[in-house]
């Protein structure tokens, strides 16, 4: 045990007082940071709007339904011809003039939008679709639909669901906030896997290339070595993630106060508009069935605490149970060209856990199949995220977290093994049986 | 100290050790000699327990070989290697550490080699910015640092130059007054003999020769002589008591080289050379552990 933690200690220390772990923990949230200044400064730019004022030449009698401005388009009436609003654009302050030629509600034709820039593709698409919904407008009212009905044609449907638990009380439920959190949880996997499992198994490749195996296998059993280093470098990765967010959260915090102080823009407005871009995205990433005040409001009924917790132990047990897995790759070469064939197989449980929790498991929670794929280790870790806010029982529970815990140190004694085997053979193929020999033998 | 019992060790399409038995006496230094590719790294992985074998067994101290006697033995592969981007200092505290000692303990005893070993001003040195032979010089304080009793050396001169070579082979004369036991691989057979009490030689797998090293010259002297003298090369010598192996006359001197027969020694062959020819040198001719190794090697080819 001590001796897992002088190798925990060294794997640590020597990643992160690398100067390029400094380099790269530093620079990458500046990096993040300034992508989010250019998004405050677009969605700004949106806000104060590159407005575009539209002068309307209407000669079109059938059209009484007038064009309805936005943000981005406002649309005045003129009582001139198009030849004089031609001559005399650049005095008028408008930037454009559009021109409704008299034309059939059922053709429409013949529309001509000038300026003395081109118009670009939004501005294009936005004004074909003022005109259209003027159109459409018409149509109806012409069928006889007062305004009124109009504005009844809009209506947004939310529906409550509620489980009801054991003894009957209802409770809500949280399904879209678990495939929010299935989602975010399943990409920063990926990604930590991605970033850090290689790491893993290039710190298994370096006692090989270094050539200092014999010392160290002389010293220590190959498990405590895995383990050591696998432990070690997955505290590297999470340092990394979470200085990442601190130093971003600090960053961009900098950079709207001075970005707001200089514009005088107050920051409220500012994060206000930051707010609804994120809303947005995250809806669109997220589920699009669910409109905001449903996902927040499913997310406080989680039980919080223990979905973190939760969270956090399967996030780490499927981190450490795939740096595992790449630390068996790392122990089975000799060095690190070989090592990208074995890539793949690696991820693809996870890739087909993952995409099998947002669609069966998500579908039927406490189907056969979900209870399967939040058992087995290589694909627990998600499954289970997934399936947590629908209530798992209490059993299940337990046994994908013991056969994640078991599958961790499972994995680790097996890399152990190929390691010590792999040392051994210089060169030598390693046959099935010496394998098995390997793997039999008592110390 | 230590026994290695009929053990075998089986590779796919090889056997690498083949019923070898020895045994390695207390505070005295062992060599392991042998061909390349004869098994003398395979019974040391053994030893060392980074391997198993597949059959037989070794005793260390009278108990069977286990993960206890790991920090009490001392290894240096032939494969020398050390973490490159690791500083030097906080490496060899690292490696001492994982056989046990304590950071304290540890610090003291590397405080002490570095000093002894003149090393004093590589402590924030990385590995990767030392020469070969510095490399090899934080090695061997790696080797020997946990004070094991049971030192392991492969090839430890190996990259050296003579003046470190030296204070490296003071060093393990040293270490083995105090006490420690070394066993010793090597093909550089005047090493062997200057350090060595005893010896193994391991041919194609199997142990072909093993015994104390005056023994093994004991065994191996076959009544052979140089004379040299000053004289006419005509000079009739007595014969019957010895065969002429060898004669060369340069510049007047005579030297011959002579075995004598069944039963002579050489009073005798003085007694029969005196009367006739004016004598300059008579040695016997002790054949050197180099001669011996490529005596058996070949006659077992």
């Amino acid at each position: 045990m001590n001796k897992i933690l002088l190798i925990i200690q060294r794997e640590y220390l020597s990643r992160v007082k690398k100067k390029s772990f400094i380099v790269m923990t530093l620079t990458t949230p500046m990096i993040i940071a300034g992508f989010y200044g250019m998004m405050i400064y677009f969605s700004l730019q949106g806000i104060k709007g590159s407005s575009n004022k539209i002068a309307v030449v209407n000669n079109n009698k059938t059209l009484t339904e007038k064009l309805i401005s936005s943000k981005n388009a406002t649309y005045t009436y003129v009582n001139k011809s198009l030849p004089q609003m031609k001559a005399e654009l650049a005095k008028t302050g408008y930037d454009y003039v559009l021109y409704l030629p008299g034309f059939s509600l059922d053709a429409p034709s013949g529309i001509q939008l000038l300026g003395t820039k081109q118009a670009g593709m939004s501005l294009n698409s936005r004004v074909a679709d003022d005109i259209g919904n003027a159109i459409r407008n018409q149509k109806l009212k012409q069928s006889g639909l007062a305004q009124k009905d109009l504005d009844n044609l809009k209506s947004s449907v939310d529906i409550d669901i509620k489980k009801i638990g054991e003894t009957g009380k209802e409770e809500d439920s949280s399904a879209g906030a678990s495939t929010i959190i299935a989602y975010a949880g399943g990409i920063l996997m990926f990604l930590f896997i991605l970033m850090y499992g290689i790491q893993v198994m290039r710190g298994v490749i370096e006692e090989k290339t270094n050539r200092i195996i014999e010392v160290m296998i002389s010293s220590v059993k190959p498990f405590q070595l895995m383990m050591g280093k696998i432990i070690g470098i997955a505290l590297v990765g999470l340092t990394q993630f979470i200085l990442w967010i601190v130093l971003t959260g600090i960053i961009s915090t900098a950079v709207l106060k001075i970005y707001a102080g200089k514009t005088g823009i107050t920051e409220t407005s500012v994060s206000a508009a930051l707010q609804q871009q994120n809303k947005d995205k995250m809806i669109k990433e997220a589920t699009d069935k669910s409109p905001v005040g449903n996902i927040q409001k499913s997310l406080a009924n989680l039980d919080l605490t223990k979905i973190i917790t939760l969270f956090l132990f399967f996030f780490l047990g499927g981190y450490l149970f795939y740096s595992a897995l790449y630390a068996a790759i790392g122990s089975a070469v000799d060095s690190e060209t070989e090592t990208q064939q074995f890539m793949f197989p690696v991820m693809m449980p996870l890739l087909l856990g993952y995409t099998l929790s947002l669609s069966v498991v998500t579908n039927d929670p406490y189907g056969n199949i979900a209870f399967w794929l939040s058992v087995i280790p290589f694909t627990s870790p998600i499954a289970m995220m997934v399936r947590l806010p629908y209530g798992v029982p209490d059993w299940q529970l337990a046994l994908s977290m013991v056969l994640l815990i078991l599958g961790f140190i499972g994995t680790v004694w097996v890399a152990s093994r190929i390691y010590r085997v792999g040392i051994l053979m210089y060169g030598k193929k390693t046959s099935l049986k010496e394998m098995i020999k390997w793997f039999t033998y008592k110390n | 100290m230590l026994s290695v019992n009929n053990i075998v060790k089986q590779y796919a399409a090889h056997r690498a050790l083949d019923d070898v038995s020895l045994t390695v006496e207390q505070g005295k230094i062992f060599g392991l000699l042998g061909p390349n590719g004869a098994g003398k790294t395979s019974l040391i992985r053994i030893i060392t327990q980074i391997t198993a074998p597949d059959s037989g067994e070794v005793i260390f101290n009278g108990q069977r070989l286990n993960s206890n006697h790991i920090s009490r033995i001392g290894y240096l592969p032939e494969e020398r290697g050390l973490y490159k981007k690791m500083e030097i200092g906080e490496q060899v505290l690292y490696l001492a550490r994982l056989k046990g000692l304590s950071m304290a303990e540890a610090t003291k005893r590397v405080k002490y080699w570095f000093e002894k070993l003149e090393m004093g001003s590589w402590w924030n040195k990385k590995v990767e910015d030392l020469s070969k032979g510095m490399q090899q010089k934080v090695q061997f304080v790696v080797t020997v640092l946990h004070q094991p009793e049971l030192i392991i050396l492969d090839e430890p001169f190996s990259g050296f130059d003579p003046v470190n070579a030296e204070i490296i082979k003071n060093e393990i004369l040293e270490l083995n007054r105090q006490g420690a036991t070394f066993i010793f691989s090597t093909h550089r057979m005047e090493s062997v003999e200057e350090l060595c009490d005893s010896i193994a030689l391991i041919h194609r797998s199997r142990k072909i020769l093993d015994g104390a090293v005056e023994d093994i010259k004991e065994q191996y002297r076959n009544n052979t002589y140089w004379v040299e003298y000053e004289g006419d090369y005509n000079t009739e010598l007595p014969s019957g008591i010895f065969d002429i192996l060898y004669k060369d006359i340069k510049r007047g001197k005579t030297t011959l080289k002579v075995q004598l027969k069944e039963g002579q020694t050489s009073n005798q062959l003085l007694s029969v050379l005196l009367p006739v020819v004016n004598i300059q040198r008579l040695d016997e001719v002790i054949p050197t552990m180099n001669d011996i190794f490529i005596d058996k090697v070949k006659t077992k080819d």
